[in-house]
C-alpha cells in the first residue's frame, strides 16, 4: 500500500519582483497512515509553505505531491476544494471558527459542503463535539468560549468529516501552556484512535510529542526521524555551533 | 449544498445586520413602490375614462359637417339618405344641435346642457323615460316648442313634477313633455342628468342650422367599416374630404387610453431608475461585505467550499436582499395606492381607484430579484476567486 502523503522533490518558488524566494527546496518525504508527524523549523524555514501544499491550499511549483495516491499538482481549484473537503481536516492557530454560527453549525460546515443530509450532519456534529467534551455547549457561539474550548471546536470540526489527514498548524500557538497540553493530548488521543496527524510547529517541546519529526531549514529537510532520537530536536549545524559556545 | 441551505444562510446574514439591510434595500423599496403606484394610477385613470366613454356609447359615430365654402350643402334629409344607403353598416341617425345659450327656469338661470335631437336619439343613447313622453317625429315636423329634461332638472327645479311646466331656452318658451330616467348614481349640477333635449328642427331655427349628426352602427364590431362607409358617402357628396369629419367614440377611447399608457410607461420608466440606483446600492454593500468577510470566505474554502458555493452564497444574499426590498416596496405601493385613491376621490369628486395590477406587482418583484442577481454578481465573483491562503490570513 502506498504512503498517504508523498512529497517527491517538491519545490515552491515565490517571485518577489526580480528575485525568486525558494520557500521549499526539493523536499521529499513520505507519511504513512496512522503516523503522528511534527514538521518543525524556525521562522521562515518553509513550514507554512509545506502545510499549504499538504493541505491542498496550494500546489508545488516543481516536483510531485501525491495525496492518497492522487497527484495534486495538476488539479484545478474545484478538485482541490473537493479533496480538502474529503481528505483533510484543518486545525488552525487562530481556531478560524465562523463567529455568527453556533458550535453545531460550525462543525456542520464541512459536512454541508460534502453534501451530507441535514439529519446525519447534526448527528455527526454532535458526536464530534461530544468527543472533545463540549456536548453541553452545542448552541453557544464561539465568542462565548475560552480559547482552549474554541480550539476543541475546531478539532471537532476537523474530525467530523472523517478526514484521512488531520493537519494542525501551530494549534497551541494562541493558548497558555496548560490548555496547550490539553489540546496536544487530544491530538495524541486522535492518533491513538488510528488517525494520521500532521502537526506544524516551531516549538521543539511540542514537536517531541509526535512520533516522528521532520525538521526544515531554509526550505530543505535537515532531519527526518523518530522524535526520541538524540539529534531530533537539534539540527547538526545548530548542535555544532551551540556545542562550541557551551 | 442545496439552494435551500444557501437561502437559509443568506437570510441569517440579512437578519444579522438589520439596519444595514434596510438602508441597502431603500432604493429598491422606493423604486418598486413608485412603479406600483404610478401603474396603478394609470390603470385607474384608464378605467375611469373607459367607463365614462362607454356610457356615451361605443357603437356611435359623430359626423360634423361644415359646408362653408362648398358648392353643396348637406341637408338633414341628405344625411338620412346616406344612412339609408349604407344600412348594411349604419343603423340610426340623429342630428345633434348643441346649444350654448343658458336655460331660464322661472327667474333662475341654469347651465343645463341643451341639445336638439331627433326621435331616434333616445334609442341611440338607451335613454328611457321615467315620466311623460319623448321627442316624437311630429314634434320635429311641426317644430314643436316642447322639450324633455333630465332627472336633475326635474328634481332640482320642479321637485319632481316638471311635466307640463315651461322654461325658456334662447328666449324661446318650451313645454316640458317628459323626464329621462336618472343616469348617474348621484344627481348633481353639470352631471349627466342636468340636460335638456328639444326637437332638432326647433333647435336649428334657434341656433342656425344642423352641423352635427350622431349615427349608430349595427354592431360594435362594425365601427371601422361603418366609419369608412360614412366617410366615403360624405366624400362623394361633397366631392372633397375637407368639409366633414367622422369620429367614433371607440376610436377616441383608444387614442386616450393609448396616450395614458405612454404616459404611464414614461413615468414608470423614470421610477424604475430608482431600481437601478437601488441595485448599485446593493452592489456597493455586497462589495463591502465581501471585504469584511474575506476571512470567512477563506475558512469556508479551506473546509472545501467550491467557488460555485461561495458565488451562490453572495448572489443569493444579494437577490434575497433585493427581493425582500421588492416585497416591502409592493406592500408600501399598495398602502400608497389606497391613500392616493382617497386623495384623488376627495380632490376630483369622482371615484377613481388607484388599482395596482397583478402584472405590475409581479414585474416589480421579478425586476428587483433580477437586479439583486445582476448587481450581486460582481461582488460574488470577487469573493469566489479569492485565494484561500490570502483570505485565511486576512484581518
Ligand atoms: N506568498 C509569499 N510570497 C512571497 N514569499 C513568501 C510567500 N509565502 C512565504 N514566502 C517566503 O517563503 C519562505 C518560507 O515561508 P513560510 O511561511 O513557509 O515560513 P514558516 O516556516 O511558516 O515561518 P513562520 O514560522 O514564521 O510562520 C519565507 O522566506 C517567506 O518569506
Ligand atoms: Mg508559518
Amino acid at each position: 500500500m502506498s504512503a498517504l502523503i508523498e512529497f517527491q522533490n517538491v519545490c515552491k518558488y515565490y517571485e518577489m519582483g526580480d528575485t525568486t524566494v525558494v520557500a521549499a527546496d526539493h523536499i521529499s518525504f513520505q507519511i504513512q497512515r496512522g503516523e503522528f508527524v511534527a514538521i518543525v523549523g524556525s521562522s521562515g524555514s518553509g513550514k507554512s509553505t509545506c502545510m499549504n501544499i499538504i493541505g491542498c491550499l496550494d500546489v508545488p511549483s516543481e516536483g510531485t505531491y501525491l495525496l492518497d495516491g492522487r497527484d495534486v499538482g495538476g488539479m484545478n481549484k474545484n478538485e482541490l476544494a473537493e479533496i480538502r473537503n474529503e481528505l483533510l481536516g484543518f486545525i488552525f492557530q487562530q481556531y478560524n471558527l465562523l463567529p455568527k454560527l453556533n458550535l453545531l453549525e460550525n462543525v456542520e460546515v464541512p459536512l454541508m459542503y460534502a453534501g451530507i443530509s441535514r439529519s446525519e450532519r447534526r448527528e455527526r456534529a454532535e458526536a464530534a463535539l461530544g468527543m472533545v467534551g463540549l456536548e453541553e455547549k452545542l448552541k453557544h457561539k464561539p465568542s462565548q468560549l475560552s480559547g482552549g474550548q474554541q480550539q476543541r471546536v475546531s478539532i471537532a470540526r476537523a474530525l467530523a468529516g472523517e478526514p484521512a489527514v488531520i493537519l494542525a498548524d501551530e494549534p497551541t500557538g494562541a493558548l497558555d501552556s496548560r490548555t496547550g497540553r490539553e489540546v496536544l493530548s487530544l491530538l495524541q488521543q486522535l492518533h491513538a484512535a488510528g488517525n494520521t496527524v500532521v502537526l506544524i510547529t516551531h516549538d521543539n517541546t511540542i514537536a517531541v510529542q509526535a512520533q516522528r519529526i521532520i525538521r526544515l531549514e531554509d526550505g530543505r529537510v535537515v532531519y527526518d526521524g523518530p522524535s526520541d532520537a538524540p539529534d531530533a530536536v537539534v539540527t547538526p549545524r545548530v548542535a555544532g555551533t551551540g556545542g562550541g559556545a557551551a | 449544498m442545496s439552494i435551500f441551505e444557501s437561502l437559509t444562510l443568506a437570510f441569517k446574514n440579512i437578519v444579522s445586520s438589520k439596519t444595514r439591510t434596510l438602508l441597502t434595500m431603500l432604493g429598491i423599496i422606493i423604486g418598486v413602490a413608485a412603479v406600483i403606484v404610478i401603474v396603478g394610477l394609470g390603470n385607474g385613470l384608464e378605467g375611469y375614462i373607459t367607463e365614462s366613454f362607454s356610457s356615451m356609447g361605443t357603437n356611435t359615430l359623430t359626423a360634423s359637417v361644415s359646408a362653408r365654402g362648398s358648392t353643396r350643402t348637406l341637408s338633414v334629409d341628405d344625411m338620412y339618405d346616406i344612412v339609408e344607403e349604407n344600412s348594411g353598416y349604419l343603423d340610426l341617425c340623429s342630428p345633434t344641435v348643441n346649444m350654448m345659450g343658458s336655460v331660464k327656469i322661472g327667474s333662475e338661470t341654469s347651465r343645463t346642457s341643451v341639445t336638439g335631437v331627433s326621435e331616434d336619439y333616445f334609442s341611440i343613447k338607451n335613454y328611457t323615460l321615467s315620466k311623460g313622453r319623448g321627442i316624437q317625429y311630429s314634434d320635429i315636423a311641426l317644430r314643436a316648442k316642447t322639450c324633455v329634461v333630465g332627472a336633475y332638472v326635474d328634481m332640482a327645479y320642479y321637485g319632481g313634477s316638471a311635466v307640463g311646466e315651461t322654461l325658456r331656452v334662447g328666449g324661446q318658451s318650451l313645454t316640458i313633455v317628459g323626464v329621462i330616467e336618472q343616469q348617474s348614481e348621484e344627481l348633481e349640477e353639470g352631471g349627466s342628468d342636468d340636460c335638456l333635449f328639444l326637437p332638432y328642427s326647433t333647435a336649428a331655427r334657434l341656433s342656425g342650422g344642423v352641423s352635427s349628426y350622431t349615427v349608430t352602427v349595427r354592431d360594435e364590431s362594425l365601427i371601422a367599416e361603418g366609419k369608412a362607409a360614412l366617410e366615403n358617402a360624405l366624400e362623394d357628396f361633397f366631392g372633397s374630404d375637407s368639409f366633414y369629419t367622422v369620429t367614433s367614440m371607440s376610436e377616441m377611447l383608444e387614442t386616450m387610453t393609448g396616450m395614458i399608457s405612454i404616459l404611464v410607461a414614461v413615468l414608470a420608466g423614470i421610477a424604475a431608475i430608482s431600481l437601478v440606483v437601488g441595485g448599485i446600492g446593493i452592489m456597493n454593500i455586497m462589495l463591502v461585505s465581501v471585504t469584511e468577510r474575506t476571512r470567512e470566505i477563506g475558512i469556508r474554502k479551506s473546509l472545501g467550499a467550491k467557488e460555485r458555493y461561495i458565488m451562490e452564497q453572495f448572489v443569493i444574499e444579494a437577490a434575497a436582499t433585493s427581493a425582500l426590498g421588492g416585497v416591502i416596496g409592493i406592500l408600501l405601493g399598495y398602502a400608497l395606492s389606497a391613500v392616493a385613491s382617497k386623495v384623488v376621490a376627495g380632490l376630483m369628486e369622482t371615484a377613481l381607484t388607484v388599482a395596482p395590477t397583478v402584472g405590475a406587482v409581479g414585474t416589480a418583484f421579478g425586476i428587483s430579484v433580477g437586479i439583486g442577481i445582476l448587481f450581486g454578481y460582481l461582488p460574488a465573483k470577487k469573493a469566489a476567486v479569492l485565494n484561500p491562503i490570502d483570505a485565511l490570513h486576512y484581518d
